[in-house]
């Protein structure tokens, strides 16, 4: 079984290769696994009649109890015999109906073989999560197939229409679905049948799960999508009215009438929606111009009687069910195929440009014939049967008590006989109407001009034809054949029996009254059709759905609209009051009086927090760019003290490190931006502003309160003196922290700076990081200088005459800072391998010889820079960090773990017995990245921006020069 | 306030909060969440620096009492303050340094591009709070059309109907 | 040497070959070989982990080989080595991608020097985060791949990228400042960052006082993740990126955030006091999120907006605290990690192919190429949530969970886990039907016909589908605001770089063809979240079991501290 739903997935696929050999006789290709799956079922037919099932389970989803089980019981046997029989059909009849050259073909022909093979797996499933996954296919490629012509802006909104409608019901189904696996443990619909679950929920699921059943059935008040779907190629709409797509619903409720039929509101609902869907239908097809239109209304129609019979619940309503759903597959197949044949040799579906054409095409006009009779329920047809059948089940319904076991009231039951009556008459006379519309010669009209049919076009309708005779005559074979499902209900009030002839009795005069007013009303067509436009309603559900519609998209645009204000300030307040809101909240409420603190370990520390909290105020109300700066360094520095109090001196020297090289970088972006910020007016937004910030200082003082009061335990630092020492070989702590026990946080955090240091370069060379770095001796002398060194190429001392315009230059300076820099270096390097021992560390050290490089720059100007750093920023920090994670991998060479550490001695005689942490190799990298970091920020903000300027200035200059020139 | 004793037994292991520290990283947190809140995206930077600090600040009074510093061999250790939050501060306050950085870069970007560091809001937003201050809705307006094109239809049916024979 | 030794090499290998690609920056060729080799050898690493962790329990490794607790612990249990393997899959495809692309996403090209080192640190930050056992150490990888996010998303530094960029940049260094607030206080309330030992400790401090330090956490990690009401900042700063970097962090920044809450809100406060909140934002980023991808007319920010909608279903499922809704979340990340990146692939590819992603200026796309079509169609219905894609499956393992829970706010969560699955339907086909049906020739002319249009008039025969309301334009069901088309009309109007699709193919200034480059990459990305599919059954049953550590907790304490830890 599997295996075939499979073949059709499998054979789509090729559908493209195969297209591109044989054209439009690709459908002929394609047919064979319907075909195959034809004979198979029909293979067991011998199995399926004494009762037995095909069963075939996969486990897949065993967490989510969701298997592969397939089954195959009559139901089931009947549905694939019309879905995979109707399908090799359709195609066959595709063969001729597409031409050649349409480029659409190949998709249309996969896409419409997948949907034949996803019904398949729909009505084999057992598991209903299984089902569920079918069902939802089969909405999908039908979305597909409507939005066949997506250039047609009717097939594009159809197709949206049939996927959001049938979508929703198929999702309030799987939630049903997934109610009644929880309540009865099972997803298989065999099981859930043989014992139901019951109660209030079970009730909510079920009517769940019917929604969903009567989406896909076009019931009303879902029934307009139906119709929308016309926009399909016309075998598209026959397979999807007559075998699939619509029938799923019918299948579901065929397959759980006989668990459910008792069950609250089962009957309530179907039979009430059923009976009005089959009149709204037949009435609306009586208004319809468009042959095709019509009969979709006549699918409308005929699926509210299906769902009506199969949702009764007795063995009599079941046989007719079946007799019915087989019928109807036959006949609208048999129409929608005719109307496919008319459409294509005359180019016209209209019945106002129609005329004439049962002479000119008469074997077509016969199968029609015998497919509308067997519509309108005439002898001896399959549907003349099947009605009969149905009548003589609803009377059993209505004039016995207590239903016939279903438990319908007896004026119920009435009602629905009438409803059904009345139905079958307007049946009647749309099936009249259709015949006269596409067939009659009428006064007027010119006769149709009509292409003659080839024999292969015609063949499918004649042989559904056909079958709609011949089966009315194998009434009792049916009835064998359907006995085991009858089983599964109980016996009714008469035995069920399928025959033409069933002698005199209130059936067979319901089918003449029937007849006769339907004749009467297409007769009357005229007086009927003014009585409709009298009575016509404005009222729709399509246009509720459209209303929907549209109100969802407004409110898309007026939540979005209220939601994405857009602006940095807006989302950060919102995080600002979310963190009051919660953790704020929470801490108010366990803030006890009883907090245990301190008001200080050294009076100094609150002079300094005063001066630091002035800074951070006067800061906030500073209006100049560089005063800001400069007071916020000052809350920086004062930040180090506060360090440095606490008993942090490594942190201290790092914080002042840090505080000067952000100094010198914002000074040096700061010569580009405005002096003064952009002026707003004092508006209360600045109020809010700062109530907010009062209420999150207070808040994160709170929440810090709160947290020390709630400590117990001793930090797991107490634990790190004595293993720093051995295991680390360290005695500053903060470094074998750094290095060794903690060295993963460094190594992240130097990839920061790699990160950071790229993208400061990315965004001011936005091409390329590559600045150019020039040497001096590149470099000629301006004609100012007379100056010429001894040979070219020869370093120079001072490249300050070269490098700057004298107006620029400060020899003491220059000087100076040549003297300094060496010195600077050399204490870096200290700094860098007492480090593990004393204050310092890599850090450190590398922020040191990025200041001496700063004080370089700044006196000498870029060129001195370059002399000083000739490498490339990017090229250092990638060494720093090829050193430094190498010497993390090093250790697993030697069995140990990342980035472990040994203390290695050499003994170098009499220079003593130096030992090294190989941990200072790690450090090393860091040096090396953080040296890189300072360097990249020097020529990026520094040289690049230097450049930046010169060249605004000359192209300032130019002009003016030109001016003067004239 | 009682000024307890470092290490007071009664008191187990709790940390006693020192005040100052914590008034002084509130204060810088909360100007610096005043200076977030601002257009100038230098003003946000200099506010994310405080706020930095004033975080970096609260690590010290996690680590409970101040003390000598964490270097073996100089004090007693049970006089040294806690070293794990000195490293992590360290971490932090590098970290920072990439933070300053990178927004002045991007200030300066944005400086060359608008001729100003003021943060810009975003435009899509801007487009579609157009469309909720009109009070129309976004309605898929093929549908009515469809509507009234399917009426249409069926008033002529009417009237063909009664011409007609 | 044990298996555990492989914890720390994704980490240290992404940085090994950040470095090594700095060095290189001359030598893209060079550049690529290491970049492609080590995120390789992270993907085999990641699957050896994940096969360890299902045997032998969590692998620990303690960095440096400190004796516990004193040192970092690194640590894959079940979760993390999913997660790390699920990344790491991901992100070498989309290198491959922006290898194929040339990282010209823009018009300017972008320096490799910067886009393999800064990429690297990135993989490098995501699988830290994955697998730090310490709190700070969680920090610091996001600073890591935060810090690569801000460099890879300001890329070429154009006009939008710094809009967008500020934004990003700005909020999530606010996150990081809020972050280190909350270590400060988690550190005062126990003298502790390690997470296996903060689940003990966490134990002793009073409920009050460790509720508030779960909603700090919880505050910091929802900016990350994108919760409602913490999510605007996102489709704002997203879309602007070059198309793989989009891609990439919507496939995984978003979900190491999630990660964070999942971790922290099991192993630390394992008697949640916050499901109900967590249900409540679930719900709220459900719908609001997918309304927003409702009114957008812009492909790439419809996008970011179902990005941000279904964070809420994983939130569903860690807010529900059962196994089956933990276990749900997990699959479900793993699910939506892949499906939306190959989404942002593959817009890229439209970008490339059409010239726009703009459903103003495109049309046509299934007839000008089935390829591109098959490969939106497909992830798209996914993401809706289409049997039996893994979206489905993910969806129903949350639904069945908060139904078995049977509580009403569950139950009122299974209901808006469906709207918003019928929603993200909707809007996935209303871009279908703007930019894969309608032919370019009616998105032009609709587009002629627009700025002019009266009040109420409609420009309405079969081709042009719209008309004026106010201030803005419907066409669709998808409203465009008229500054917007006026902007779109002058482009027509004058010789504009950027024309609509129409123009491009009239002038054909378009590739003919897609890189295959870019193609395969996207295909094997896709094809990788079929597989996700088929292999749903045993994933789900290695996610239940999972998610059963993570409620009973021992397992990683154990292995993190030793039995009588």
């Amino acid at each position: 079984m599997l295996a075939l739903v499979i073949a059709h997935f499998a054979i789509a696929g090729l559908s493209p290769a195969l297209t591109r050999l044989l054209g439009r006789r690709v459908f002929l290709a394609l047919a064979t696994v319907p075909l195959a799956t034809l004979v198979w079922a029909l293979a067991q037919t011998a199995t399926i009649r004494d009762g037995g099932s095909v069963v075939r389970t996969i486990s897949w989803l065993p967490s989510l109890d969701f298997d592969i089980a397939l089954r195959m019981d009559v139901l089931q046997w009947l549905m694939v015999l019309i879905v995979s029989g109707i399908g090799v059909l359709v195609m066959a009849y595709c063969a001729w109906y597409f031409d050649n050259d349409d480029p659409s073909l190949a998709r249309f022909a996969g896409v419409f073989v997948s949907f034949a093979g996803a019904m398949l797996g729909l009505v084999l499933s057992d598991d209903l999560l299984l089902l569920y996954v079918f069902w939802e296919l089969t909405t999908v490629f039908s979305y597909l197939l409507i939005g066949n012509d997506p250039a047609k802006r009717a097939s594009r909104l159809a197709a949206t229409q049939a996927l959001v409608v049938t979508t929703l019901g198929g999702l309030a189904m799987l939630v049903g679905i997934l109610m009644l696996g929880q309540l009865s443990g099972t997803h298989r619909a065999s099981e859930l049948i043989a014992d139901p679950p019951s109660g209030a929920m079970a009730t909510a699921a079920l009517v769940l799960v019917l929604v969903g059943a009567l989406s896909k059935s076009a019931l009303i008040p879902f029934h307009f999508w139906l119709p929308g779907a016309m926009a399909a190629p016309t075998p598209v709409s026959a397979y999807l009215h007559a075998a699939s797509m619509v029938k799923a619903g019918v299948f579901l409720v065929a397959l759980l009438a006989p668990g459910f039929a008792l069950a609250a509101g089962w009957h309530g609902i179907i039979l009430t929606l059923g009976v009005l869907t089959m009149l709204l239908g037949g009435w609306r097809a009586l208004r319809q111009y468009d042959i095709k239109l019509l009969l979709a209304y006549g699918t409308v129609s005929q699926l509210g009687f299906l769902l009506t019979i199969f949702a009764i619940g007795t063995r009599a309503a079941a046989l007719a069910g079946l007799a019915m759903l087989l019928a109807h597959a036959l006949f609208k197949a048999t129409l929608f195929l005719v109307v496919g044949i008319i459409d294509k040799s005359t180019g016209t579906r209209d019945l106002r440009e129609l005329s004439g054409l049962a002479r000119r095409m008469p074997v077509v006009f016969a199968t029609a014939v015998v497919a509308a009779a067997s519509m309108a329920g005439l002898p001896p047809m399959l549907g003349f049967v099947g009605k009969e059948s149905v009548f003589a089940a609803l009377l059993d319904v209505a004039s016995t008590t207590g239903g016939d076991g279903t438990g319908i009231a007896s004026y119920a039951g009435w009602l629905v006989v009438v409803g059904i009556v009345l139905g079958s008459v307007l049946t009647m006379a749309y099936t009249l109407r259709f015949l006269w519309a596409a067939f009659a010669t009428k006064e007027g009209v010119a006769p149709a001009p009509a292409k003659p049919v080839p024999a292969g076009f015609a063949a499918a309708p004649v042989v559904l034809a056909a079958l709609t005779l011949g089966l009315g005559f194998a009434g009792s074979g049916l009835t064998r054949l359907f006995e085991p499902h009858l089983a599964l209900y109980p016996e009714g009030a008469h035995h069920a029996e399928l025959a033409l002839w069933h002698g005199l009795g209130l059936p067979l005069a319901l089918s003449g009254i029937v007849v006769l007013i339907g004749v009467f009303l297409f007769v009357k067509r005229k007086v009927f059709a003014q009585f409709q436009a009298l009575t016509s309603w404005t009222w729709s559900t399509e246009r509720i759905y459209r209303n929907g519609m549209r109100s969802l998209d407004r409110a898309a645009v007026e939540v979005t609209g209220t939601t994405q204000v857009g602006s940095v300030a807006a989302y950060l307040t919102f995080i600002l009051l979310v963190v009051l809101a919660l953790p704020g909240a929470v801490m108010v409420a366990n803030f006890s009086g009883s907090v245990d603190v301190i008001a200080w370990d050294h009076p100094a520390q609150a002079v300094v927090g005063a001066i630091v909290i002035l800074a951070a105020l006067f800061t906030t109300r500073s209006r100049r760019r560089l005063r800001a700066v400069l007071l916020v360094g000052v809350t920086g520095y004062g930040t180090a003290m506060l360090f440095l109090l606490h008993g942090a001196p490594d942190l201290a020297l790092t914080q002042v490190l840090v505080e000067t090289t952000s100094l010198v970088v914002f000074v040096l972006v700061l010569r580009r931006l405005p002096d003064y910020f952009t002026d707003r007016p004092l508006s209360n937004r600045r109020w809010f502003r700062m109530a907010l910030g009062a209420a999150v200082g207070l808040g994160v003082a709170g929440f810090m309160i709160l947290a020390t009061n709630a400590r117990s335990q001793p930090p797991v630092s107490d634990g790190f003196p004595g293993p720093a020492l051995e295991f680390g070989g360290g005695h500053s702590m903060i470094s074998v922290i750094l290095l060794d026990m903690r060295a993963w946080d460094t190594m992240g955090e130097i990839s920061v700076l790699v990160a950071a240091a790229t993208g400061v370069a990315s965004l001011i060379f936005l091409d390329t990081r590559m600045s150019g770095i020039r040497r001096v001796f590149e470099i000629p002398y301006p004609e100012t200088v007379e100056k010429i060194p001894t040979a070219p190429g020869r370093r120079v001392w001072l490249p300050g005459p070269r490098t700057l315009t004298p107006d620029r230059r400060s020899i003491i300076f220059e000087v100076i800072t040549r003297l300094m820099f060496h010195t600077m270096i050399v204490l870096s390097i200290y700094l860098l391998f007492a480090g593990h021992n004393h204050v310092g560390g890599g850090f450190a050290a590398g922020m040191v010889t990025g200041l001496a490089l700063v004080v370089r720059y700044l006196a000498g100007g870029r060129y001195e820079l370059d002399e000083a750093a000739p490498v490339d920023a990017g090229m250092l920090m990638g060494t720093g960090l090829f050193v430094a994670t190498a010497s993390a991998l090093a250790p697993m060479a030697f069995g140990g773990a990342v980035l472990q550490s040994a203390e290695l001695t050499f003994h170098l005689g009499p220079l003593g017995d130096p030992h090294l942490v190989t941990s200072t190799f790690f450090d090393v990298g860091v040096y090396l990245v953080v040296v890189g970091l300072l360097l990249d920020l020097l020529r990026t903000f520094g040289s690049r921006l230097d450049r930046q300027i010169l060249r605004e200035e000359r192209e300032a200059e130019t002009p003016a020069a030109g001016g003067a020139r004239l | 306030m009682c000024t307890g004793p470092v290490g007071d037994p009664d008191r187990g292991d709790r940390v006693s909060a020192n005040l100052t520290l914590i008034i002084t990283a509130s204060f810088m947190i909360g100007c610096g969440v005043y200076l977030i809140l601002e257009r100038s995206l230098t003003r946000v930077l200099v506010g994310l620096i405080m706020l930095g600090n004033g975080a970096n600040l609260l690590f010290m009074v996690a680590g409970g009492p101040a003390g000598k510093p964490p270097i073996i061999g100089t004090a007693p250790t049970e006089e040294m303050a806690d070293p794990l939050p000195q490293a992590l501060v360290l971490t932090a306050i590098v970290i920072a340094l990439g933070t300053t950085a990178f927004l002045l870069a991007m200030a300066h970007r944005s400086w060359q591009l608008n001729g100003n560091d003021d943060v810009q809001d975003d435009l899509e937003d801007a487009a579609i709070r157009q469309l909720a201050a009109t009070d129309d809705v976004s309605d898929s307006h093929e549908l009515s059309q469809e509507a009234s094109a399917e009426e249409d239809a069926e008033e002529e049916v009417y009237e063909e109907e009664g011409a007609e024979q | 040497m044990t298996m555990t030794a492989l914890v720390p090499l994704p980490v240290v290998l992404a940085l090994f070959g950040a470095g090594t690609t700095l060095m290189l920056s001359r030598r893209p060729r060079a550049q690529r070989f290491v970049t492609i080799s080590i995120l390789t050898a992270i993907a085999a690493i990641a699957a050896i982990l994940l096969v360890e962790a299902d045997r032998n329990g969590p692998q620990v490794l303690w960095v440096g080989g400190w004796a516990s607790p004193l040192g970092i612990a690194l640590v894959a249990d079940r979760l993390a080595a999913l997660m790390l393997l699920v990344s790491a899959v991901v992100t070498l495809l989309v290198l491959l991608y922006s290898l194929g692309q040339g990282m010209t996403g823009d018009s300017r090209k972008a320096p490799m020097s910067v886009y393999h080192p800064t990429f690297l640190v990135l993989v490098a930050g995501v699988s830290n985060a994955f697998l730090a056992g310490d709190l700070f150490n969680l920090f610091v990888s996001f600073e890591m791949l935060l810090f690569a996010s801000y460099v890879l998303l300001t890329l070429g530094g154009t006009e939008a990228r710094i809009r967008a960029g500020t934004i990003y940049v700005v909020v999530n260094m606010l996150s990081s400042a809020l972050f280190l607030v909350s270590l400060a206080a988690v550190y005062a309330a126990t003298g502790s960052l390690n997470l296996a030992q903060l689940s003990q400790r966490l134990g002793e401090v009073s409920d009050g006082t460790s509720l508030m330090l779960q909603l700090l956490l919880l505050t910091t990690f929802a900016i990350k993740a994108a919760v409602f009401p913490l999510s605007f900042w996102l489709p704002d700063s997203y879309p602007t990126a070059p198309a793989p970097v989009t891609a990439v962090f919507a496939g995984l920044l978003t979900k190491v955030g999630v990660y964070a809450i999942l971790r922290v809100q099991v192993l630390l406060f394992p008697d949640s006091h916050l499901s109900d909140l967590l249900l409540w934002a679930a719900l709220l980023t459900m719908v609001i999120g997918i309304l927003g991808a409702i009114a957008q007319s812009d492909i790439k920010r419809m996008l970011s907006f179902t990005l941000v909608s279904h964070i809420g279903y994983m939130i569903f499922g860690i807010g529900l605290a059962s196994a089956a809704g933990i276990s749900g979340a997990i699959f479900y990340v793993a699910h939506h990690i892949t499906i939306q990146t190959a989404l942002f692939l593959v817009v890229g590819l439209i970008e490339r192919r059409a010239g726009s992603t703009g459903l103003i200026r495109i049309g046509g796309l299934a007839a000008l190429s089935p390829v591109l079509a098959i490969l939106f169609f497909v992830p798209a219905m996914n993401l809706a949530g289409i049997p039996p894609m893994s979206g489905f499956i993910g969806k129903v393992g949350l639904l069945q969970a908060g139904i078995d829970d049977g509580s009403w706010l569950a139950l009122v969560l299974v209901a808006g886990g469906t709207i918003t699955s019928l929603l993200t339907l909707y809007a996935v086909a209303k871009t279908w039907s703007l930019a894969f049906w309608r032919t370019p020739e009616q998105a032009h002319e609709m587009m002629l016909a627009l700025p002019g249009l009266e009040e109420g008039q409609e420009a309405s025969d079969d081709k042009h589908e719209i008309t004026r309301h106010g201030q803005h334009i419907h066409m669709a069901g998808t409203a465009f605001g008229t500054r917007e088309l006026e902007e779109a009309r002058r482009v027509i109007d004058s010789d504009a770089p950027d024309r609509d699709l129409y123009q491009r193919l009239a002038d054909n200034s378009l590739p003919k063809r897609l890189p295959l480059s870019m193609v395969l990459p996207t295909t094997a990305l896709i094809a990788f979240s079929l597989v996700l599919t088929v292999v749903a059954g045993p994933l789900f049953g290695f996610t239940d079991r999972a998610a059963d550590d993570l409620l009973e907790r021992t397992p990683y304490v154990h292995a993190v501290l030793g039995e009588d830890g």
